[in-house]
């Protein structure tokens, strides 16, 4: 289903890795700070928006941090990987024009480099919890599992954006909206404990995908506990569905591509 | 069966259209809008009716007018356009080397050598296959030391000079090539004139077009006359290369001038 020989073909999946490897060279190359920057960027991050919203959730302050940090880690990775994916054809158009090159290559280039960008990330994540974290427990060896529906959700989601963007180029604030909708009625910002069980708001976060999705991080991290049947379900459930509605797509439109790009 | 096998391309009934308002419709906006004041959409055919096979060991010369779809049918052998009727059918065993202009599938930011990496890996050669053809890209190429800067700090002469010795260089079986010799000096084009030769006469399948007739005629095996995106005259060099000479057309053209 996902990448069959159909879809990708071996010279376009050696381009897809070999592009990657160079741009994240030539990104860390000419800046002896490039490297350390990519720390401090998750890191700043992590820090503001934990030291704001530990007042808000009324926790103290590592555990807080704790918290957000486990979905919002995942969360960022996922929001990169839409937006770049989505951008990935219409930039492809340098070579698309020219070569012929697979029309997944582009979408799959993207996806590489965010993962490896997302590996600096969790690694700064952990560096802080070294210091805030009380307890590591076995509950932590699930965790690159649980990255897997993450990863295949924002892959799909963005091939499917990758589609619309290249026929409607004005997408994109819409798809910026969306994903700004989905992360603040999300529980990745706010303890979903923090509301009624009765209230509104618990109501949406239960029917949220990304509670199920957050849960694949926050258990193991924050609760010290394993993900239920239920999350891995419906985790890489919509995971599956995002990625077969993205490859049809692209496999239904590419041969418009080129006049469009 | 055997046939079969030396067919490098058949195209079967191709047809190849332009949305004639696709750039303009490329939001959402334009789209609905149009959508609902049920404007059709302009179409521009750029192929029309191609029926072709091409065999091993060939070497085709395309002319025709600008604009007849010479770059078109060009683009649609190298896979880059998908028709949108009619088979495309490629001996995919076979390595195919698009020369569609100099510098093609290069990225500015990149070295030369890490877009050789990459050009030769879309043309189906592994990094090994092309790191052992790197030392004679770069001679031919005449780059030295430049082979690590960014492409996007190459002069035109250097960007060609690279494209085309990677295109010869990495032993094509299939070249697909778009009037490209007009770029760099003298020296130069000659060199590359000499390379094409020793590939042509290696028995690499060459597809060319060129504005150049008298070059076509001299090295071509066969030669095919595209006019508003139809075949028009396909055979002998020297006979298609006549009739397209004194085809109406280019009377017409010489007459105006």
């Amino acid at each position: 289903m996902t990448f069959s020989k159909k879809n990708i073909d071996k010279p376009s999946l050696r381009f897809a890795w070999h592009f990657a490897i160079s741009q994240l060279k030539l990104k860390y190359r000419y800046t002896a700070l490039g490297f350390l920057w990519n720390f401090l960027e998750p890191a700043l991050y992590l820090i503001i928006l934990s030291l704001v919203f530990s007042v808000v959730n009324r926790m103290n302050l590592s555990d807080y941090a704790v918290f957000l940090f486990s979905a919002l880690v995942p969360w960022r990775y996922f929001e990169k990987v839409v937006n770049t994916v989505m951008e990935s054809i219409v930039n492809g158009e340098w070579l698309l024009k020219k070569m012929y090159v697979s029309p997944f290559a582009f979408p799959l280039n993207r996806w590489i480099i965010s993962s490896f960008e997302f590996l600096f990330s969790i690694s700064v994540a952990f560096i802080i919890f070294a210091f805030i974290k009380e307890n590591w427990t076995i509950h932590l060896l699930i965790l690159p599992l649980s990255i897997i529906p993450w990863a295949l959700l924002g892959m799909g989601l963005g091939m499917t954006a990758a589609v619309l963007y290249t026929f409607f180029r004005d997408i994109k604030p819409l798809v910026q909206m969306l994903l700004t909708l989905t992360f603040f009625t999300s529980p990745i910002l706010f303890n979903k404990d923090l509301f009624d069980p009765n209230s509104l708001q618990a109501k949406i976060m239960s029917l949220h995908p990304f509670t199920y999705l957050a849960a694949l991080f926050q258990k193991p991290v924050y609760q010290e506990a394993f993900p239920s049947v239920y999350d891995w379900v419906i985790s890489f459930g919509f995971a599956f569905a995002a990625l077969g509605v993205g490859v049809f797509l692209i496999n239904k439109f590419k041969s418009k591509f080129y006049f469009y790009l | 069966m055997m046939d079969k096998l030396n067919n490098i391309f058949e195209l079967n009934n191709v047809f190849v259209e332009f949305e004639k308002h696709s750039i303009k419709r490329r939001s959402l906006r334009e789209a609905l809008g149009a959508k609902l004041k049920k404007q059709s959409t302009e179409k521009i055919e750029a192929l029309k009716k191609i029926n072709l096979k091409i065999t091993e060991g060939e070497h085709i010369g395309i002319i025709g007018r600008n604009g007849a779809g010479k770059s078109t049918l060009l683009k649609v052998l190298t896979k880059v356009i998908i028709p949108n009727k009619g088979d495309v059918i490629r001996n995919e065993s076979k390595h195919f080397v698009p020369l569609l202009e100099l510098g093609i599938g290069f990225q500015g930011d990149l070295s030369g050598k890490e877009n050789c990496l990459l050009a030769g890996m879309l043309m189906g050669y592994t990094k090994d296959e092309v790191e052992e053809k790197l030392q004679s890209i770069i001679e031919f190429s005449e780059l030295g030391d430049f082979i690590n800067e960014p492409v996007k700090n190459y002069s035109s002469g250097m960007y060609a000079r690279l494209a085309f010795a990677i295109a010869t260089d990495i032993e094509p079986e299939v070249l697909i090539v778009d009037e490209v010799f007009g770029v760099g000096d003298e020296f130069f084009m000659r060199k590359c004139i000499v390379r094409m030769q020793k590939l042509m006469a290696d028995g690499v399948t060459t597809v060319f077009v060129a504005h150049n007739i008298d070059f076509l005629t001299a090295h071509c095996s066969r030669m095919i006359w595209i006019d508003e995106g139809k075949i028009i005259m396909d055979g002998d060099p020297h006979e298609v290369a006549r009739a397209y000479r004194s085809s109406d057309t280019s009377l017409k053209l010489l007459k105006a001038q």
